[in-house]
């Protein structure tokens, strides 16, 4: 009979455990000849994958692509980064309509107009128009996990971003994935939750700098947004507005 | 420099050896190699303000290792998927020992290598990550995207494949 144990040992064997943990595994090892065969070959395997896949190291072709790359990225960077300049763009911008300096003063003006981030109004409008998408495409989950274990890591690499990720099932709002979407042109983690057979959507976003209601309506749909450190937030449910503020305040003292 | 950069360079240029080696033997693939790491290296580098307390290590492999899922993914919907190399053993150097004996090193060099290249994604990458990276059962479930449980039994499920494999292959395989 095929021993219940093996993955206790394999664990054992990978040094997983520590302490009385290891005690009751080595204890069951000892009695199990199937176990004992298993840690034999175990080692023996990993012997054999050390002893024959050397470690290969980066070349110095690679090394200075990548110092080129670097360059080029800390470049555009440095012309988007950080945010603080821009807002000082368009306040001088402003500034000088104000003053009345002239013909050029306003006509930058207007060119900081033509490029101010949506409003507030119009941001409730995209962000309900990006849940409504996803919802009637059906791809509204791109991970599709309740366990926040599995949804956090999935982000990384993907979004410039880690959006905080819970679960709130024990009060009433069940994680159940994530996707990557956009707010206003800027990439944004969403982060999907259920509420009895509400979808909920919570977008995450690198600020930017724009102004923020702190909740909107748009065709039924309800919005709640929120800034923390660098990161917006916005939850968006066809919900009660009640409920909805209800798992945005649990959304921000898990994030505080 | 930026400043940036500079810190950028400081924690996670050391780390550039390993993230290499990771997406070698994911990918297989020397040229694959160097575009995964570039590309993997770039998104850290744009990610790089938002790491909180977090070691850098565990955090750029798992950038690697979705750098190649996604390379591997593309190359899929393109429809061109190419075998592992076989002349992999060709650059592998043995110190210290006689002709005759490093035949026999390469040979089975080559063997091992074979049967880890032979293994499905999701038990290859668990195999590697555990076996040459040392990472732990959690690091490897953050990393791939699945609960502990399932890398407990693709690491065994690997394991065993490799080891019904060599015992087929060669009865001295394991001693």
């Amino acid at each position: 009979m095929p021993c219940a144990e093996t993955l206790q040992t394999q664990a054992l064997i990978d040094g997983e455990f520590a302490g009385r943990e290891a005690e009751i595994a080595e204890e069951h090892i000892a009695g199990c000849a199937e176990c004992q065969s298993l840690c034999a070959t175990a080692a023996q395997l990993s012997d054999e994958i050390r002893r024959h896949m050397p470690k290969y190291f980066a070349s110095e072709r690679l090394r200075a692509r990548l110092d080129g790359a670097l360059t080029k990225a800390d470049r555009q960077a440095a012309r988007r980064r950080p945010s603080e300049p821009r807002r000082i763009f368009w306040r001088g911008a402003f500034g000088g309509a104000l003053g009345g300096v002239g013909v050029s003063g306003l006509a930058a003006a207007l060119v900081a107009i033509a490029m101010l981030p949506p409003s507030s109004e119009d941001l409730t409008d995209r962000i309900v128009g990006a849940h409504t998408r996803a919802l009637m495409s059906g791809a509204i989950i791109q991970v599709v996990s309740s366990d926040h274990h599995t949804v956090k890591p999935w982000f990384a690499g993907r979004i410039e971003l880690s959006p905080p990720v819970a679960d709130f099932a024990q009060q009433g709002f069940k994680l159940t994935g994530g996707r990557l979407d956009k707010v206003a042109d800027a990439p944004a983690a969403v982060v999907t939750y259920q509420h009895g057979l509400h979808e909920i959507d919570l977008f995450v976003w690198a600020d930017h700098g724009q102004r923020l209601a702190g909740s909107g309506t748009h065709h039924g749909y309800h919005a709640v947004f929120w800034r923390h450190d660098d990161l917006d937030f916005a939850a968006v449910s066809d919900m009660q507005p009640s409920e909805l503020a209800t798992f945005a305040h649990l959304v921000r003292t898990e994030t505080e | 420099m930026s400043d940036h950069r500079q810190r950028f360079e400081a924690l996670a240029l050391p780390h550039l050896d390993a993230a290499y080696n990771l997406a070698r033997w994911l990918s297989r693939s020397p040229f694959d190699a160097d575009d995964i790491v570039q590309e993997a290296m770039l998104r850290a580098f744009r990610g790089f303000e938002r790491l909180r307390n977090e070691d850098v290590r565990p955090w750029l492999l798992t950038i690697v290792r979705n750098c190649w899922r996604d390379s591997a993914a593309q190359r899929h919907r393109r429809g061109h998927d190419p075998l592992p190399t076989e002349a992999d053993g060709a650059e592998l150097i043995f110190e210290g020992s006689d002709a005759e004996t490093k035949a026999v090193l390469a040979s089975e060099a080559r063997r091992v290598r074979a049967a880890i290249a032979a293994l499905p994604d999701d038990y290859r990458e668990v195999l590697i990550l555990r076996e040459m990276e040392d990472f732990s059962y959690r690091e490897i479930a953050d990393a791939v995207g699945t609960p502990i449980g399932t890398v407990m039994s693709r690491l065994a499920r690997a394991r065993a494949a490799l080891k019904d494999k060599w015992l087929a292959e060669d009865d001295h395989a394991l001693r």
